[in-house]
Formats: structure tokens, C-alpha cells, sequence
């Protein structure tokens, strides 16, 4: 039996992903300028499902590494601002083939402490689902509640299913494969906040369905 | 700090990772069928892809239960021209696309005993990659030599680069971008090969580029 | 394609519209004219009771409700499914046929995503030629005529089919054990792995040394092969029948634990390992497989009030009667209008109340359940009777309790693990030799009713001895004996009279009723020959 060294594969497989993940982006791009408007709809779920693919590969890989303890967050000071415009320009491609709004929101001198790559890529996670379950829009706002800094998603959907309300997010919900959302997403959020400290305070993140537009919101505080 | 059981989120990624493949892949095909006849060029890289994606991801899981001593194989007697038959099917749409031509070889009555699902799986991932590396044909036989029934995969491409002729397949070549993911696809094959064991036989594979069509040659010999 | 998919009702199961639209594109693109499409389970079984399919695709994971392996279930069970029917279960997972393994109920093949035209179209055409080709074989087997199955396997295995010799050979063997002739059993498995190791073939003979009672030997088969491939789950599920037939229930339940890792959504295992911890007092893992259970068993036609009581007696055991009490709320509302579910509950409420010392409550509890067992009686489980017997016999009312045991006792006197189960709880509770009382006074009886009937028969008067057994056998359906000398008689009774049809008919539902009871293949196989000539001459004749 050969010796497997898991780990170098597991990069390296992830990597291979990556690669393909980009050239099927590139080529979707160019087949969307193949297509006059309206463009067919399967362009736009293409844009979703590439996304979330990129999304959840980019999670186990650091989830990975947090597990091997090979890793740690890049703190620094960022503009709010900046990481919300990253994010929309993420979405962009997916939002222009549709008609869902993805409004952004915030003080123009906020500034938080953050790993500002991490907590990018986990709300990216959570806007593109948010943008799929939702009706007509989805609001990205960031604001100060006492020590925390808070970015919160509303959107005008149905709402979090039952099992995702739960405080607990580090339960993995395995075996809900009837849910089809494993709430992976959830989940690797919840450890990247909890990487965030500041003296005795931790990151954390909350769900409900108490958007203001009826539908689900989630809320990320970082100290 | 939330106590992560790397093992369940691998899998549970990798069947999310799945799923979005899959509907990526019933998104492409739905595209494709409003072109009757003469397809853009980017579907037959998509199809590339798509299919090096999903390989890449069936390794990872494969070579992680190995890792756990969660695997074995599930031994039976298959036709050899069956097993053929299912490789060209799920490179069909690929070829379909494109002006590269499969052929298969192998007497009706040749059979081998072996886990078919993971032999059709590696003879795809090096049948993707051969197609895709090759000038016009890619010859996929199977025929019995002594005691070995030997799977025979050979091009008219330029052959394998030097790394990958060595014997010892068992680093898997993370520097090496150029060749995506044919390196993890030989040691998967080669990992699987071993697991294949008769008596004191043990499958096994070569790689050289001594194809009757002056390209590369790969071998899967299973007892 | 060897299939004609014009003609063929096809059945696409599966949430994502998306990928129903492909899948109809396929067919259609191939030809298909009938086809259904059902975005959930229950969409999909109300569609199977209206029209009969030739064809199912059915996704596994389907968002809300039940999941690919419910319906199948169900559909079986209902008898949705036409015999010759092909079901493919349509999965993002990687092997299938481990990790959604179940125990039965297995789907014709798996599909694996993402998947294109050809690798959808090969696997129905591949599905399609071998269900023809078993056709007879299937037939039989779904008529419960078991002999007659072994004759048509060796005709098709006279066809020199090299493809179908191996999967011929191992459906003749798995027939030879199910009418108990283990000796060819043996035979062909033996035969098989003199040309090769192949691990079905080992777990066969594993199975008949279990079948002659050679557990030691059967257990280190079964050992070897998981030593070998640890993901086996036929050889695991085995491996916990030979323990608990030793009697070794800590090993059955360790063996049986390593299976469920594996294979976590199997309801009937996990139900399986909630019994075996039970048993042998582990309540930790007994809580958490009947938990599993139950949440399987939403959506489940292997749902079932037991699972529910079987997690409140574990609370009482482990002394939280509060918590017992909300398992028997959320069963009362689970189970309405369940005459099953309704004793179990007053069973229950009487047991808990007691455990609290509230002696109204439990009286009253008490009072339900004898009504409730006068009502409703033999309609009920016999593991429920059993339990009903027990806690008639610790209120003081021993009539009751022996009124239940006899007829258990009489209606499964051959059934050995569960007489054993009625001498455990005898044993327990009322006394050493109890059970073993009763169980003497019934064999005694049914030895009488069998001499009767027998003097009768050598006495010439077949008709008074028919009428003695079929009277018998009303009483003591499971009886070996009994069954036995039925047929033997009804044989002598086609012999001697007019030969018809519908005669030859009754006798061999007997003797496929007798394979099912498990009366030894020595003592039918010449019945069923005698049977089989009567019906050629049937043929000839007429």
C-alpha cells in the first residue's frame, strides 16, 4: 500500500479545482458575450453555482488549515467601506444577468479590525446564497452596536429554514442531507468570526428571520 | 474555539462541491441543446472541465478514506467491454464536441475481476486528460496478458513530460501547473491498482511513450 | 439499445427543476413518449398509485420529505412497483452502494451525478436486458415459489450466458439457502472460489456455516472478509446474527455499532442496534440509535411507535421518568388513531407513573391498557402482547398474562428467538419454570392433535385427517409439524382423487408458506418433486 500524504493532496486537489473553476469562470464569460440580451437564465445559475463552488473550496481549504493549526488571521485596520464594494464587485457578474438588487450600506469612516480576505470571502458566501433565496433584494449594511462592529444581510425571501435558526453553528448538520444546504456557509463564518479577538471578546454571528424586508437576516459581529 | 471534525466537513463539502457540479453540468448540457448543430467552442472546454473537476473531487474523497482506513474495494467479475462501453459513454459529450476520436478494443469475452466503478473512474480521468493532450485519437484497449488483464491508453499527442515517466508516481507534483491534475490522477490510479490483489499479485500501472501512434502509453495491469 | 423507450412509462423523481428538464430532454431526445415527472416523494408515490411504471428515476436527496431510498421503500411496500420494473436511484455520492446502503430494499442500480446522455442511457439499457433475462426468475420469486425459481436459474444457467453465469450462480445459491439446502449452497460458493477469491462467494459460505449452526466458523469468516474490506456491510450484518445466536450480545452490538458508522442512514440498522444496546443495558448508545431512528423514520414506512416507547423505557431506566413522559406525549401525537400506538403508550403511562409513585395515574393507565388489549388484542405485535403479558402478570393478574403467553407460545412454538424471548421475560419475572410449563402442556397437545390426525390418515381416512390438520393449522399457523403433515396429506389426497388445478395450487402456497417457516429442505424438497410431477401430469392430461 502506498503512503498517502493527505495533506500535500489535498492542497494540491483543491488547487486542480481552483484551476478548472477559473477556466469554466473565463469561459462562461465568454459565452454570456455569445448571447444577445435577454440573456437565457442558465447563465445566471451558472454565475451561482460557479460561485458557490469557489466559495466552498476556498472554506475547506482554510477550515483545513485551521484544523492543522497552520493558521491564523491577518488583522489589520480596514476601511468598511472597501471590503463592502469588494464584495458587490464579486457578485457583479451574477447581478447583472438578473434582476436582483444587491444594495450596500454604510459610514463613509467606518473602519474595523479584521482579516479583511476572510471575513470578504465568507460574506461573498452569504450574499450569494442571499441573492438566490431572496425575491428582489438584498441589503448589505455595516454599523457600531457599542464594541462591536456589525455587517448584517437582509434580504426579501422566505427566510432561514427551521435547522439553520439554531444559536449553534458548529453542529454540523451532517445528517439533514435531505436539506440539501449543509450550512457549511454558516459554519465556516462562525469560526472566522470567532478568530477575530479583542481582550475578552470574541466575533460571533447571529441569524433570524427578522429582515426589515420580511425575508432572512444575518448579522456577522466582529469586536 | 470551535473543535472541528475535519473528516465530516471534507465529505459534506465535497457532496455541496458535487451537487453544484452536477447542476452546472445540467445548466451546460440545457444551453447547449438550443444550438442544433454547430456548437460554440467553449462548450467543449466546459465539458473538459467540468469533467476534471469532478474527478478531481471523486480522488480526494477516495484517497481520504483510504487515508482513514474507511475503503475497500468491492470485488466482482465485469466485462471488460462493459467497463469500456462506460468510460466512452461518460467521455461522450465531451467528444461529441470535438474532432478527437475514442476508439475501444477488447474481446467480447475478457473478464476481469476488479471494483468497476473505481476502474471507470480512473480510466476517465487519464481518457479526459488524453483527449485533451492528444492530436486527433486516443485507443483505449483491454486484453489479457498472462496472468494481468492490462488496460491500454494510448495517443498520438506528445507524449508524457519527463517527470511523470518516472516509476515512482507517489509524490504528487504540487509545483508542476502544467499538467493539471494528471498527476494526482496517476497516483489515485496507482493507489487503486494496489488494491486489487490476487494471491501474491498486486495490480499495478506504467506510463511511457511508446505508443503505436507516437504518443504516450499508460498501462493499468490488474491481476 | 436494445430497449424501446417509446412504449416505456418513465417516472422522473427529482427536485431541481433543472435537472428534470435535462433528464426529460434525454429520453425524449431517445424517443420517450409517457413521461412523468414528480418534484417530491409523495408526488412520486401518488403518481405510482395511478399509473403502473416501467421506468423510475429517482433522485436521492430530495429537498422536502422523503429521500430516494423512502420512496422505493414505500413503493415496494405498497406493491406500486410492477415486478419487472426498473428503479434507479440518482446520488452525488461517490459509492452508493455503501453509504445509502440499505438492508433490503436495494434500488435495480445506482446513477451516479453528474452524468450525460450516454451513461444514463447505457445503465437503463443495461438495467432493462439483465431484469429480461432474470424475468422468469424474478416471477417465480415474487410468487413465493421458490423451487420452481431454482428450476427456471438452472435453465437460464444451461444458456452458457458468460456475462450472466457468475450473477446466475449466486442467485441460485442465495435460493438454495432460503429453501434451506445448504449442501448445494456450499457447493456452488465452493465451486466459485476454487477459480477465484471473490468476497460475495466467501460471505456466502459464512452464511451457510450459520445456517448449519457452525457460528464459530461463520463468525471468523466474517472477520477475515472485514479484516479484508472493511466497508463490507453484508459480512457485518451477518457477523451480528451469528453473535447473537451465541448468545453474545456485547459482540453483536460491537459489530453491529461499527456497521451503522458506516452506513448511518439505514433505519433498520440503526432500529437493529437500538434493540441489541437495550438488551445488553448500554443506554447511552441504545438513546442515541433509537433517537436516529426516529428521525429516520420521518417520511419512513419503517416508522413506528416502537422506537418512540423503546426511548421512553430508556429514560425510565436511566431514571428520568419526566423525560419518558415527553417520548410518550410526542408518540400520542405522532401516532393518532394507532390502536398499536395506543397500548404502547398506556403501557407505558402505567410503568412511569408507577416509577413516580403516582398510584392514581398508573391505575388509571392500567385500566387503558386492559381495555385497550381486550379491544384490539391479536391485532397488536406479538413483542407488544408479550409486554402487555408481562405487565398484566406485575399487576397481579396472572390469568391475563398466561391467556397471552399460551397463544403466543402457540402460534410461534417453532420460532426459537422468540420463545427464547418469552423465557427471558418468564425467567424474569414469574418464575424458573414457567414458560417451560406451558411450552410442555401446548407441545403435548399438539403431539395429540398430530397423532390423531396422523392414525386417521394410515387408518385410510384422508378427508378425517385433512380436517383435523387444516383445523390445526388455523391455531398453530407456524407450526412445522403441523404444515408438514398438510401437505403430506393434501399429496396423498391429489394422488388418490381427480387432479385440479386449483388443488396443486393451495398445496404449493403450503409449501412455500412451509420454506418461509423455515421447515429444513431435507424434509421438503421430496414433497415438493411429488408436487412438481403431479403438476406435469396435470399438464399432459389436459
Amino acid at each position: 500500500m502506498l503512503p498517502i500524504d493527505f495533506s500535500a493532496l489535498l492542497a494540491s486537489s483543491i488547487h486542480d479545482i481552483k484551476n478548472s473553476l477559473g477556466a469554466l469562470r473565463a469561459l462562461l464569460t465568454q459565452l454570456e458575450k455569445i448571447y444577445i440580451d435577454p440573456k437565457p437564465d442558465e447563465l445566471k445559475h451558472l454565475n451561482f453555482e460557479a460561485n458557490r463552488m469557489n466559495n466552498i473550496l476556498m472554506q475547506l481549504l482554510i477550515l483545513y488549515k485551521i484544523d492543522l493549526s497552520q493558521f491564523s488571521p491577518t488583522i489589520d485596520e480596514h476601511e468598511v467601506g472597501e471590503i463592502l464594494e469588494d464584495v458587490s464587485a464579486q457578485q457583479s457578474t451574477l447581478l447583472s444577468l438578473g434582476n436582483i438588487k444587491l444594495i450596500t450600506q454604510c459610514d463613509n469612516d467606518l473602519h474595523c479590525y479584521c482579516d479583511s480576505t476572510l471575513i470578504g470571502n465568507a460574506l461573498c458566501t452569504l450574499v450569494n446564497n442571499a441573492q438566490r433565496y431572496c425575491l428582489t433584494k438584498v441589503l448589505l449594511s455595516v454599523a457600531k452596536e457599542g464594541d462591536y462592529v456589525v455587517f448584517c444581510i437582509e434580504d426579501d425571501g422566505k427566510g432561514y429554514p427551521e435547522n439553520l435558526l439554531t444559536s449553534d453553528y458548529k453542529q454540523l448538520p451532517l445528517i439533514d442531507l435531505a436539506t440539501g444546504n449543509t450550512g457549511l456557509g454558516l459554519f465556516f463564518t462562525d469560526t472566522i468570526a470567532q478568530l477575530h479577538v479583542q481582550g475578552d471578546k470574541r466575533g460571533f454571528i447571529t441569524t433570524d428571520n427578522n429582515s426589515q424586508f420580511g425575508g432572512a437576516r444575518f448579522r456577522l459581529y466582529l469586536p | 474555539m470551535a473543535a472541528i471534525n475535519f473528516s465530516e466537513l471534507l465529505v459534506s463539502s465535497v457532496d455541496d462541491i458535487k451537487n453544484s457540479l452536477a447542476t452546472l453540468h445540467a445548466l451546460i448540457s440545457q444551453l447547449k441543446n438550443n444550438y442544433p448543430d454547430k456548437k460554440p467552442p467553449e462548450f467543449k472546454q466546459l465539458e473538459f472541465e467540468t469533467n476534471r473537476m469532478n474527478n478531481s473531487l471523486m480522488q480526494l474523497l477516495t484517497l481520504h478514506k483510504i487515508d482513514l482506513s474507511h475503503f475497500s474495494l468491492t470485488i466482482d467479475e465485469h466485462s471488460a467491454a462493459d467497463i469500456l462501453e462506460d468510460v466512452a459513454a461518460q467521455q461522450s459529450s465531451l467528444l461529441s464536441l470535438g474532432s478527437i476520436q475514442l476508439l475501444t478494443q477488447s474481446q467480447s469475452d475478457l473478464f476481469c475481476y476488479c471494483d468497476a466503478t473505481h476502474i471507470i473512474n480512473a480510466l476517465c480521468t487519464l481518457v479526459n486528460n488524453a483527449q485533451h493532450y492528444c492530436l486527433s485519437k486516443v485507443l483505449l484497449s483491454a486484453s489479457q496478458e498472462g496472468d494481468y488483464v492490462v488496460f491500454c491508453l494510448e495517443d498520438d499527442g506528445t507524449g508524457y513530460p519527463e517527470d511523470l515517466l518516472r516509476s515512482d508516481q507517489k509524490v504528487p507534483g504540487l509545483e508542476d501547473t502544467t499538467t493539471g491534475n494528471t498527476h494526482l490522477g496517476l497516483v489515485y490510479v496507482e493507489t487503486i491498482a494496489q488494491l486489487h490483489v490476487k494471491a501474491d499479485q498486486k495490480g499495478f500501472i506504467t506510463t511511457d511513450n511508446n505508443s503505436q501512434f507516437g504518443g504516450a502509453r499508460f498501462k493499468l495491469y490488474l491481476p | 439499445m436494445t430497449i424501446n423507450l417509446a412504449s416505456k412509462k418513465i417516472l422522473i423523481v427529482e427536485d431541481q427543476a433543472i435537472m428534470r428538464e435535462t433528464i426529460k430532454h434525454i429520453m425524449v431526445t431517445f424517443g420517450a413518449r409517457h413521461i412523468i415527472e414528480a418534484e417530491s416523494g409523495l408526488n412520486a408515490i401518488t403518481a405510482m398509485r395511478v399509473d403502473k411504471f416501467d421506468i423510475v428515476l429517482c433522485d436521492y436527496n430530495l429537498l422536502r420529505g422523503k429521500n430516494g431510498q423512502q420512496v422505493l421503500e414505500e413503493a415496494r411496500h405498497l406493491k406500486l412497483l410492477p415486478i419487472n420494473a426498473i428503479f434507479i436511484m440518482v446520488t452525488g455520492e461517490q459509492n452508493p452502494e455503501m453509504v445509502l446502503s440499505a438492508i433490503d430494499n436495494k434500488p435495480d442500480d445506482y446513477l451516479i451525478k453528474p452524468f450525460n446522455q450516454q451513461q444514463l442511457l447505457i445503465r437503463i439499457d443495461r438495467c432493462y436486458t439483465r431484469k429480461k433475462f432474470l424475468r422468469s426468475i424474478d416471477n417465480k420469486i415474487d410468487s413465493g415459489n421458490l423451487y420452481q425459481a431454482i428450476e427456471c436459474c438452472e435453465e437460464l444457467l444451461q444458456l452458457n450466458d458468460k456475462k450472466m453465469h457468475l450473477p446466475l450462480l449466486k442467485l441460485r445459491a442465495e435460493l438454495a439457502i432460503k429453501v434451506g439446502d445448504f449442501k448445494s449452497a456450499e457447493a456452488i460458493y465452493q465451486g466459485i472460489l476454487q477459480e477465484r477469491d471473490i468476497p460475495w462467494a466467501r460471505c456466502g459460505l459464512g452464511v451457510v456455516a450459520f445456517f448449519l449452526s457452525f457460528y464459530d466458523q461463520a463468525i471468523e469468516t466474517f472477520q477475515n472478509l472485514i479484516k479484508q474490506y472493511p466497508v463490507m456491510l453484508e459480512a457485518y450484518d451477518w457477523l451480528v446474527k451469528a453473535y447473537e445466536s451465541l448468545g453474545n450480545n456485547e459482540s453483536a452490538m460491537s459489530s453491529l455499532n461499527l456497521a451503522v458508522e458506516l452506513s448511518p442512514l439505514s433505519i433498520l440498522r440503526q432500529k437493529k442496534l437500538a434493540l441489541l444496546a437495550d438488551k445488553t443495558q448500554n443506554l447511552p448508545v441504545a438513546k442515541k440509535a433509537y433517537m436516529a431512528t426516529i428521525k429516520l423514520g420521518k417520511n419512513s414506512i419503517h416508522r413506528s411507535s416502537s422506537d418512540y416507547a423503546g426511548l421512553a423505557n430508556v429514560y425510565l431506566k436511566s431514571n428520568a421518568p419526566n423525560e419518558a413522559l415527553k417520548i410518550v406525549y410526542e408518540l400520542n401525537q405522532q401516532f393518532r388513531n394507532d390502536p398499536e400506538a395506543k397500548l404502547r403508550s398506556a403501557l407505558l403511562e402505567t410503568r412511569i407513573y408507577q416509577a413516580k409513585d403516582n398510584k392514581t395515574l398508573a391505575q388509571q393507565a392500567y385500566g387503558k391498557a386492559f381495555k385497550l388489549n381486550e379491544e384490539f388484542n391479536r391485532q397488536v405485535s406479538r413483542e407488544l402482547r408479550l409486554e402487555m403479558a408481562k405487565t398484566f402478570f406485575l399487576n397481579g393478574n396472572g390469568e391475563n398474562c398466561d391467556e397471552i403467553l399460551n397463544d403466543l407460545l402457540k402460534t410461534n412454538i417453532d420460532d426459537k428467538p422468540f420463545i427464547k424471548d418469552i423465557e427471558l421475560m418468564c425467567d424474569a419475572i414469574i418464575g424458573e419454570e414457567h414458560a417451560n410449563t406451558l411450552i410442555q402442556e401446548i407441545k403435548k397437545e399438539l403431539v395429540d392433535i398430530n397423532n390423531k390426525g396422523v392414525s386417521l390418515f394410515q387408518e385410510g381416512d384422508i378427508q378425517g385427517a385433512l380436517a383435523i390438520f387444516e383445523q390445526a393449522i388455523t391455531k398453530t399457523p407456524n407450526n412445522h409439524t403441523i404444515n408438514l403433515n398438510l401437505i403430506k396429506v393434501l399429496i396423498h389426497d391429489l394422488k388418490a382423487s381427480q387432479l385440479a388445478s386449483e388443488k396443486i395450487l393451495r398445496t404449493q402456497s403450503f409449501i412455500n408458506k412451509a420454506i418461509e417457516i423455515g421447515v429444513p429442505h431435507s424434509q421438503l424438497s421430496s414433497l415438493q418433486k411429488e408436487l412438481t410431477s403431479l403438476k406435469e401430469n396435470l399438464s399432459i392430461t389436459s
